[in-house]
């Protein structure tokens, strides 16, 4: 009875744990340097951009939405950090609050047209995606904006109580909109309207204002980010986080949520999105070629998306 | 003062077509009125007027001597209107507790947290009532049978004691045993003083309950009549748009 409860309610969940953990063993295993706190601490750094887009990949997902532009957000609120930062020498903490801003802006305006033109949000972001990049290459005349104060790049580079900072804006911001997603009204409507849109409607949900505030939610973390990206680059890079959008959206899948919305766990997705850092950091611990490596984390989305499959009733 | 329910010339169209031509009904309480048609005769919009789901295109609706007219369905709910939709209108990979509370979920202040144990309380003591056996209140509603996620419907609209309760095709795709049931539960609502608006295809059902039938055909009211004086020949006749004196 309770064997079969879990299975029909966390399935999906538990299938990403098993991944999770088989990635643990086997990396474990082929190389000793893997299972090393400094080790783990990497993982934890490195994951930390492709995990605050896939916490608010996860939002967009349960919603039945897909958002493209998240890779072009990182980018341009590192941009526009950074110009700010050398040409008006404000701080750390005010480019912080310049990135989240320039990110919610970029996903409000995603939802707006989302919400006002009816049409598919894979569209629209996939419009964002080039208008945004575009502008970050216009802000940037194209080049990297290089040269940041010590005290930026060391919220992206320096820790806290040996925790980098990087890794403690993403676990944080995991927990924070974990227990939003799972705990709270607006939570429940977030899946409720990715499961069947038309009954969100005729229960009266205010659809128009959860996907609002679902892209701009997206557009956030994007832009916090950004932030983390530029701070551990110690540049404002147009160029940054090609295909990352792709990496989030991975990470999401992986962990359990259903790509046509109404199922999303962010616990599920914390686990993806350190099962892809585990994959790589694994990888290049033996020495694996950056080609194979794309060509498994392929692999380990087929693998995961039939496996689920098969777990279906 | 009556809390009846007022259609007043109601009009809708869909580009070219229109849907219905100034409808004017009033619904009374605690009885089971019917409305039957043929495919398109309106029925399913009419209803989706009064929840709010769909806007008309004039005419008014009053609850009482509260306005309804286009208000959105939350607003429309939340002044006694439920709607139990064809489709169920359920979210079905979320447990039945959420599909119960959905849009009007239970929660602490002031941060809005879901309060999981009121919900499942009242949950438990609403579904004990109406008789409906669910083991386990977190299963998704899609591991349920048809007749158990129609009562998860019926439930849902019960939950915050409604005035008005409508119904589209509720038995459309159940066993007999589960029509019963429900027919049972719009009995029940009816003795509680509720309006209760039935729409059926299936006119056995409808004379099994109601009090009174309305026919609609192409958008227009043919027939509005007591079930003491009607007979499903008659109401057939109606539905088609043929005359009594034409068929006889």
């Amino acid at each position: 009875m309770f064997v079969r409860k879990i299975s029909q309610n966390y399935s999906s969940l538990l299938q990403c744990m098993i991944l999770f953990v088989l990635m643990v063993t086997t990396f474990s295993i082929l190389t000793p340097y893997f299972f090393g706190s400094h080790n783990l601490r990497n993982i934890l750094t490195a994951s930390s951009v492709i995990g605050l887009m896939s916490v608010g990949a996860t939002y967009v997902i349960g919603s039945g939405g897909i958002d493209l532009a998240t890779a072009s957000i990182v980018a341009v609120s590192g941009v526009v950090s950074a110009w700010m930062i050398q040409d008006y020498g404000i701080g750390p903490i005010a480019a912080l609050f310049i990135s989240a801003f320039v990110g919610s802006l970029c996903g409000l305006v995603s939802g707006a047209l989302i919400v006002v033109t009816k049409a598919p949000s894979f569209i629209v972001t996939l419009g964002m995606l080039s208008i945004v990049r575009a502008i970050a290459y216009i802000i940037s005349g194209g080049v990297p904006i290089y040269g940041l104060s010590e005290n930026v790049t060391e919220l992206g580079q320096g820790s806290f109580l040996t925790l980098p900072y990087p890794a403690i804006f993403f676990i944080a911001s995991t927990l924070l909109f974990g227990i939003v997603l799972s705990a709270s009204r607006f939570g429940v409507q977030v899946v409720a309207l990715g499961d069947n849109p038309n009954a969100a409607r005729a229960m009266g949900l205010p659809v128009n204002l959860i996907q609002l505030k679902v892209y701009t939610l997206s557009g956030l973390l994007s832009g916090l980010a950004g932030f983390i990206f530029m701070a551990r680059t110690n540049s404002g890079d147009p160029s940054a986080a090609q295909n990352y959008e792709l990496m989030a959206i991975t990470a999401v899948i992986l962990g359990g949520a259903n790509l046509f919305g109404g199922r999303a766990s962010m616990l599920g997705t914390f686990l993806g999105v350190l099962s892809l850092g585990i994959l790589q950091n694994g990888l290049n611990l033996m020495a694996v070629s950056s080609f194979y490596q794309i060509l498994f984390v392929g692999l380990v989305l087929v693998s995961a998306a039939a496996l689920r499959r098969f777990g279906e009733p | 003062m009556s809390n009846s329910l007022k259609l007043r010339d109601i009009h809708k169209s869909f580009a070219s077509s229109k849907v219905l031509k100034s409808i004017s009904v009033e619904f009374n309480q605690g009885t089971v009125t019917s409305i039957v048609g043929d495919n398109g005769a309106g029925k399913s919009t009419l209803c989706k007027i009064i929840s709010g789901f769909l806007p008309s295109d004039s005419g008014t609706v009053m609850l009482g001597e509260t306005s309804l007219t286009n208000l959105g369905p939350m607003n429309i709910r939340n002044l006694g209107v439920e709607m139990i939709y064809q489709d169920l209108a359920l979210v079905k990979q979320q447990g039945v507790i959420t599909n119960l509370f959905l849009g009007r979920e239970l929660v602490r202040s002031p941060f809005a947290f879901l309060n999981r144990r009121q919900m499942a309380k009242k949950a438990a003591i609403l579904l004990g009532e109406l008789g409906v056996t669910i083991r386990d209140l977190s299963v998704p509603v899609n591991a349920l049978s048809g007749g158990q996620q129609q009562c998860i419907a019926i439930a849902r609209a019960l939950l915050f004691s409604p005035k008005v309760v409508i119904l589209d095709e509720p038995t459309a795709s159940l066993a007999v045993r589960e029509i019963e049931q429900v027919l049972g539960i719009i009995r029940n609502l009816k003795s509680r003083g509720i309006i209760v608006i039935l729409v059926s295809h299936r006119l056995n059902d409808v004379f099994a309950v109601s009090d009174r039938i309305i026919t609609l055909h192409s958008g227009e009211i043919a027939a509005d009549e007591l079930v003491s004086e009607t007979s499903i020949q008659k109401i057939v006749q109606h539905m088609v748009g043929a005359t009594v004196s034409k068929m006889g």
